[in-house]
Protein backbone atom coordinates (compact mmCIF):
# COMPACT_ATOMS: atom_id res chain seq x y z
CA UNK A 1 0.00 0.00 0.00
CA UNK A 2 1.04 3.57 -0.73
CA UNK A 3 -0.03 6.39 1.58
CA UNK A 4 0.38 10.07 0.84
CA UNK A 5 -1.35 13.32 1.63
CA UNK A 6 -3.77 14.96 -0.75
CA UNK A 7 -1.30 17.85 -1.08
CA UNK A 8 1.55 15.56 -2.12
CA UNK A 9 -0.68 13.75 -4.57
CA UNK A 10 -1.66 17.10 -6.05
CA UNK A 11 2.04 17.85 -6.47
CA UNK A 12 2.58 14.52 -8.24
CA UNK A 13 -0.32 15.31 -10.57
CA UNK A 14 0.91 18.88 -11.14
CA UNK A 15 4.37 17.61 -12.04
CA UNK A 16 2.85 15.35 -14.67
CA UNK A 17 0.87 18.27 -16.05
CA UNK A 18 3.92 20.54 -16.16
CA UNK A 19 5.88 17.92 -18.09
CA UNK A 20 3.12 17.40 -20.67
CA UNK A 21 3.32 16.43 -23.53
CA UNK A 22 6.36 14.59 -22.21
CA UNK A 23 6.59 12.14 -19.36
CA UNK A 24 7.52 13.65 -16.02
CA UNK A 25 9.20 11.70 -13.27
CA UNK A 26 10.49 11.92 -9.74
CA UNK A 27 11.11 10.08 -6.50
CA UNK A 28 8.87 9.35 -3.55
CA UNK A 29 10.56 10.03 -0.22
CA UNK A 30 9.45 8.81 3.16
CA UNK A 31 9.64 5.60 5.07
CA UNK A 32 8.30 2.08 5.15
CA UNK A 33 6.01 1.35 8.09
CA UNK A 34 4.64 -2.17 8.52
CA UNK A 35 4.89 -2.79 4.81
CA UNK A 36 3.22 0.49 3.87
CA UNK A 37 5.14 3.00 1.75
CA UNK A 38 4.41 6.27 3.54
CA UNK A 39 5.31 9.30 1.43
CA UNK A 40 6.36 12.45 3.26
CA UNK A 41 8.15 14.26 0.45
CA UNK A 42 8.82 14.35 -3.27
CA UNK A 43 11.87 14.99 -5.38
CA UNK A 44 11.03 15.85 -8.98
CA UNK A 45 13.70 14.51 -11.32
CA UNK A 46 14.75 15.44 -14.81
CA UNK A 47 13.57 13.11 -17.56
CA UNK A 48 16.91 12.48 -19.25
CA UNK A 49 15.64 10.16 -21.99
CA UNK A 50 18.14 11.01 -24.73
CA UNK A 51 15.74 11.60 -27.64
CA UNK A 52 13.57 14.65 -26.98
CA UNK A 53 10.59 13.62 -29.07
CA UNK A 54 10.52 10.15 -27.51
CA UNK A 55 9.99 11.71 -24.07
CA UNK A 56 6.31 11.69 -24.96
CA UNK A 57 6.41 8.00 -24.13
CA UNK A 58 9.69 7.40 -22.34
CA UNK A 59 11.43 8.53 -19.23
CA UNK A 60 14.77 7.88 -17.65
CA UNK A 61 16.31 9.05 -14.40
CA UNK A 62 20.07 9.66 -14.46
CA UNK A 63 22.07 7.59 -12.03
CA UNK A 64 23.99 10.65 -10.82
CA UNK A 65 20.69 12.40 -10.12
CA UNK A 66 19.55 9.39 -8.11
CA UNK A 67 22.86 9.47 -6.22
CA UNK A 68 22.28 13.13 -5.34
CA UNK A 69 18.74 12.32 -4.24
CA UNK A 70 20.05 9.50 -2.07
CA UNK A 71 22.48 11.83 -0.30
CA UNK A 72 19.76 14.45 0.18
CA UNK A 73 17.38 11.82 1.55
CA UNK A 74 20.03 10.59 3.97
CA UNK A 75 20.62 14.14 5.20
CA UNK A 76 16.89 14.53 5.80
CA UNK A 77 16.63 11.10 7.47
CA UNK A 78 14.30 9.92 4.73
CA UNK A 79 14.38 7.00 2.34
CA UNK A 80 13.62 6.70 -1.35
CA UNK A 81 10.54 4.50 -1.38
CA UNK A 82 9.30 4.79 -4.93
CA UNK A 83 9.14 6.48 -8.29
CA UNK A 84 6.42 8.63 -9.80
CA UNK A 85 5.96 9.26 -13.48
CA UNK A 86 3.24 10.37 -15.85
CA UNK A 87 1.64 8.79 -18.90
CA UNK A 88 0.62 11.52 -21.35
CA UNK A 89 -2.70 10.66 -22.98
CA UNK A 90 -2.51 7.08 -21.78
CA UNK A 91 -3.97 5.18 -18.87
CA UNK A 92 -1.76 4.92 -15.77
CA UNK A 93 -1.04 1.23 -16.08
CA UNK A 94 2.48 -0.13 -15.68
CA UNK A 95 3.60 -1.07 -19.16
CA UNK A 96 5.86 -3.84 -20.48
CA UNK A 97 8.49 -1.13 -20.86
CA UNK A 98 8.06 -0.15 -17.24
CA UNK A 99 8.50 -3.83 -16.41
CA UNK A 100 11.60 -4.28 -18.55
CA UNK A 101 13.28 -1.36 -16.84
CA UNK A 102 11.99 -1.86 -13.32
CA UNK A 103 14.40 -2.32 -10.46
CA UNK A 104 13.45 -3.99 -7.19
CA UNK A 105 10.19 -5.22 -5.69
CA UNK A 106 9.17 -2.94 -2.83
CA UNK A 107 9.34 0.40 -4.59
CA UNK A 108 5.97 2.00 -5.33
CA UNK A 109 5.54 3.03 -8.96
CA UNK A 110 2.78 5.62 -8.99
CA UNK A 111 1.69 6.63 -12.46
CA UNK A 112 -0.50 9.62 -13.29
CA UNK A 113 -2.55 9.84 -16.43
CA UNK A 114 -2.39 13.28 -18.08
CA UNK A 115 -5.02 13.86 -20.77
CA UNK A 116 -4.54 16.88 -23.03
CA UNK A 117 -2.40 18.45 -20.34
CA UNK A 118 -4.82 17.79 -17.49
CA UNK A 119 -3.95 15.17 -14.86
CA UNK A 120 -6.87 12.84 -14.25
CA UNK A 121 -5.92 10.17 -11.74
CA UNK A 122 -3.11 7.99 -10.49
CA UNK A 123 -2.65 4.29 -9.92
CA UNK A 124 0.25 2.64 -8.17
CA UNK A 125 2.10 -0.59 -8.82
CA UNK A 126 4.74 -2.78 -7.28
CA UNK A 127 6.97 -5.26 -9.04
CA UNK A 128 6.14 -8.87 -8.18
CA UNK A 129 8.73 -10.69 -6.10
CA UNK A 130 9.58 -12.95 -9.06
CA UNK A 131 9.86 -9.89 -11.36
CA UNK A 132 7.27 -11.38 -13.72
CA UNK A 133 4.95 -8.38 -13.68
CA UNK A 134 3.45 -5.58 -11.66
CA UNK A 135 0.71 -5.83 -9.08
CA UNK A 136 -1.51 -2.86 -8.44
CA UNK A 137 -1.38 -1.54 -4.92
CA UNK A 138 -3.92 0.51 -3.04
CA UNK A 139 -3.29 4.25 -2.77
CA UNK A 140 -4.53 5.85 0.41
CA UNK A 141 -4.76 9.63 0.07
CA UNK A 142 -5.18 11.37 3.40
CA UNK B 1 35.50 -1.38 7.26
CA UNK B 2 33.79 -0.09 4.17
CA UNK B 3 30.11 0.80 4.46
CA UNK B 4 27.50 -0.15 1.87
CA UNK B 5 24.23 1.76 1.89
CA UNK B 6 21.33 -0.55 1.11
CA UNK B 7 18.44 0.68 -1.07
CA UNK B 8 15.17 0.84 0.87
CA UNK B 9 13.41 -2.16 -0.76
CA UNK B 10 16.42 -4.42 -0.24
CA UNK B 11 16.70 -3.81 3.49
CA UNK B 12 14.41 -6.73 4.39
CA UNK B 13 17.07 -8.94 2.77
CA UNK B 14 19.84 -7.27 4.78
CA UNK B 15 18.54 -7.77 8.28
CA UNK B 16 16.52 -4.56 8.05
CA UNK B 17 19.67 -2.46 8.08
CA UNK B 18 20.18 0.66 5.97
CA UNK B 19 23.94 0.19 5.98
CA UNK B 20 26.16 -2.85 6.21
CA UNK B 21 29.85 -2.83 7.12
CA UNK B 22 31.85 -5.05 4.79
CA UNK B 23 35.43 -6.09 4.28
CA UNK B 24 37.40 -6.42 1.08
CA UNK B 25 39.98 -4.33 -0.69
CA UNK B 26 38.01 -3.81 -3.89
CA UNK B 27 34.46 -2.98 -4.87
CA UNK B 28 33.96 -6.53 -6.09
CA UNK B 29 35.26 -8.04 -2.86
CA UNK B 30 33.13 -5.69 -0.78
CA UNK B 31 29.97 -6.61 -2.69
CA UNK B 32 30.86 -10.30 -2.42
CA UNK B 33 31.24 -9.88 1.33
CA UNK B 34 27.84 -8.18 1.45
CA UNK B 35 26.14 -11.07 -0.32
CA UNK B 36 27.95 -13.61 1.82
CA UNK B 37 26.69 -11.84 4.94
CA UNK B 38 23.20 -11.54 3.45
CA UNK B 39 22.75 -14.25 0.79
CA UNK B 40 19.14 -13.27 0.04
CA UNK B 41 20.44 -10.01 -1.41
CA UNK B 42 22.28 -11.78 -4.18
CA UNK B 43 19.26 -12.52 -6.38
CA UNK B 44 18.36 -8.81 -6.37
CA UNK B 45 21.83 -7.64 -7.29
CA UNK B 46 23.12 -10.36 -9.59
CA UNK B 47 21.88 -12.20 -12.64
CA UNK B 48 24.19 -15.22 -12.61
CA UNK B 49 27.69 -13.97 -12.01
CA UNK B 50 27.06 -10.46 -13.30
CA UNK B 51 25.43 -7.48 -11.68
CA UNK B 52 21.91 -6.99 -12.97
CA UNK B 53 21.82 -4.54 -15.82
CA UNK B 54 20.08 -1.83 -13.78
CA UNK B 55 22.41 -2.11 -10.77
CA UNK B 56 25.14 0.51 -10.44
CA UNK B 57 27.71 0.75 -7.68
CA UNK B 58 28.98 4.12 -6.56
CA UNK B 59 32.13 4.62 -4.54
CA UNK B 60 31.48 7.77 -2.54
CA UNK B 61 30.37 10.13 -5.36
CA UNK B 62 31.72 8.14 -8.32
CA UNK B 63 30.14 5.47 -10.50
CA UNK B 64 32.71 2.67 -10.42
CA UNK B 65 32.12 2.00 -14.13
CA UNK B 66 34.14 5.17 -14.68
CA UNK B 67 36.82 4.13 -12.22
CA UNK B 68 38.12 0.60 -12.36
CA UNK B 69 34.86 -1.32 -12.11
CA UNK B 70 34.80 -4.20 -9.66
CA UNK B 71 38.57 -3.89 -9.30
CA UNK B 72 38.32 -0.35 -7.95
CA UNK B 73 40.13 -0.20 -4.63
CA UNK B 74 38.18 0.76 -1.53
CA UNK B 75 39.48 2.10 1.77
CA UNK B 76 38.32 1.82 5.36
CA UNK B 77 36.13 4.90 5.45
CA UNK B 78 34.70 4.66 1.96
CA UNK B 79 30.98 4.36 1.34
CA UNK B 80 29.51 2.27 -1.44
CA UNK B 81 26.03 3.01 -2.70
CA UNK B 82 23.80 0.79 -4.82
CA UNK B 83 21.97 2.96 -7.35
CA UNK B 84 19.35 1.63 -9.78
CA UNK B 85 19.00 2.72 -13.37
CA UNK B 86 15.35 3.66 -13.75
CA UNK B 87 13.46 4.11 -16.98
CA UNK B 88 10.04 3.34 -18.33
CA UNK B 89 7.28 4.58 -20.49
CA UNK B 90 4.31 3.69 -22.58
CA UNK B 91 4.06 0.50 -24.56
Amino acid sequence: MLKLSDELHRQVMAHGASAYPFEGCGLLLGRVESGVNLVTGLRPMANVWPVEEEKRERFRIAENDWRDAEFAAMAADLDIIGIFHSHPDCEPVASPRDLNWASWPGYSYIITEVLQGEPTHSRSWQLKADRSGFLEEEIEIE
Amino acid sequence: MTTIRIPTPLRPYAGGESTVAVSGGTVGAAVDDLTQKHPDLRQHLFDGDKLRSFVNIYLNQEDVRYLNGADTEVAENDTLMIIPSIAGGLN
